[in-house]
């Protein structure tokens, strides 16, 4: 059964309640101009070598793992179809800070407090461990892109 | 002047000079702009910053200006090129002609998604994906989402969202309360387990590429988003005493000010005003059916 097309089992659901996104308050009336909130700089060609961009994301704190470190709030920490889910609270605009196999999963919040993911964009969630595991659903077993996503989000 | 055709209505001519002319962009490097430019602009409601392509009143103008430019230069390929529509209401399975190796190209395998067949495989050389959410660098599809399975809508439910007589209602962005054709038609509020609405839905149909960041490494995204615009003019025409909204920028006051653009603003990057895109016709017209 591949990964893909293998039934997704939903057990063991512990969601987290819906989280205040402080940011997301202080944020608003932040001028136009500058915050076309897209992730066009979190896309980079994958055959391409390291650009300035690699320095200020190891300027980062990180963990070993390529997550945020322990001054993030841990939300959940699981396995799900093979692949390793983690997710955190965090100062972004989104709230939260999702990883796929220690990789950043760049996500979005919508305004009823729901998230979108990269991988899974047009199919909102109530809560980031539903996020998570949607966006496994459709990438299977791909590494996502070690790109910028943590950086670009936060820059913006 | 040219006209857009139903792809079922295709000579297998203007198939392959489609094709051919797609891929001849990809070759020449001018292709995956198309790809980081949409996820540029797709912004969510839920934070701060101009949304432009998603969740916002421009949805419909800015994908129509997003389209012209990519056909214009589809046309310095071929000039007698232009974007066919899928009718996926009426073309709504998985062995429909578009998926032919000719065309589109097939579904996804089992084991990767992987596209296997026609001139968007990867084995053909002509289509590396450059900008992806995932390092895979072949096109993936995953024809109905076999895991959840889903329909493409149908003309019942595109019914419903064409008899909605308002454009767009403040305030502009995809909540549930927020009552207009474009809302409604773009398709967030729905369960993950029924998938999305109309427009929403068609991505997820596709899946892999088309349900992600990057849909438009899928050349399929032009396909269906020139249905998509079909739709606006049948709207337009059903309702001709109902234009676009907001009419006027809105107040410093307004909530939703520099988030949402009117009537009358230009639309980064085109520096293009919703006014000036509201009627297609000069620019080009579909032949229906």
């Amino acid at each position: 059964m591949s990964g893909r097309q293998a039934a997704g089992r939903r057990g063991g659901e512990r969601e987290e309640p819906g989280m205040v996104t402080r940011r997301r308050m202080l944020t608003t009336g932040l001028s136009t101009a500058a915050a076309v909130s897209g992730t066009a700089v979190a896309l980079r060609p994958m055959l391409t070598a390291g650009s300035p961009a690699d320095g200020k994301a190891a300027g980062r704190a990180a963990g070993k793992d390529g997550v945020p470190g322990d001054h993030d709030a841990p939300l959940f920490d699981e396995i799900y179809r093979g692949r390793r889910i983690q997710g955190f609270r965090t100062a972004s605009e989104s709230g939260v800070a999702l990883f796929v196999d220690g990789r950043p999963l760049h996500v979005m919040r919508r305004v009823d407090g729901s998230w979108i993911s990269m991988a899974n964009h047009f199919q909102p969630f109530l809560t980031p461990l539903a996020t998570a595991r949607g966006a496994v659903d459709v990438i299977g077993h791909a590494p996502l892109t070690d790109g910028t996503e943590r950086v670009a989000h936060d820059d913006h | 002047m040219y006209t857009r055709v139903n792809q079922r209505h295709l000579t297998s001519a203007q198939r392959s000079r489609f094709v051919e002319a797609v891929v001849q962009l990809k070759r020449m490097g001018a292709y995956d702009k198309y790809v980081t430019l949409h996820a540029r602009y797709f912004a969510a409601d839920g934070e701060s910053g101009l949304r432009m392509a998603h969740m916002a009143p421009t949805f419909f103008p800015w994908h129509r200006q997003f389209l012209l430019t990519f056909e214009r230069e589809l046309q310095t390929v071929d000039p007698g090129v232009t974007i066919p529509y899928w009718d996926w209401t009426a073309d709504r399975t998985a062995d429909s002609p578009l998926w032919d190796a000719d065309f589109m190209g097939g579904n996804g395998r089992d084991s990767d998604g992987q596209v296997m067949t026609g001139p968007f495989a990867y084995q053909g050389g002509n289509w590396p994906i450059t900008y992806g959410v995932t390092d895979e660098k072949y096109l993936t599809r995953s024809l109905g989402r076999p895991d959840r399975p889903i329909a493409l809508p149908t003309a019942a439910e595109l019914g419903s969202a064409l008899a909605m007589g308002t454009y767009d209602t403040a305030p502009w962005n995809s909540a549930p309360a927020t009552k207009g054709f474009r809302n409604k038609f773009e398709g967030w509020t729905v369960s993950p387990e029924k998938g999305g609405y109309l427009h929403n839905r068609v991505h997820q149909w596709i899946g892999g590429h088309m349900t992600g960041g990057t849909s438009p490494n899928d050349p399929v995204f032009w396909l269906h988003h020139a249905f998509v615009d079909l739709i606006w003019v049948r709207w337009q025409r059903r309702h001709p005493h109902a234009g676009y909204l907001p009419a006027k920028p809105l107040g410093a006051k307004d909530p939703q000010h520099g988030r949402v653009m009117s009537l009358t603003e230009a639309m980064p990057p085109f520096g293009v005003k919703p006014s000036a895109l509201l009627d297609h016709r000069r620019f080009y017209t579909y032949e229906e059916s």
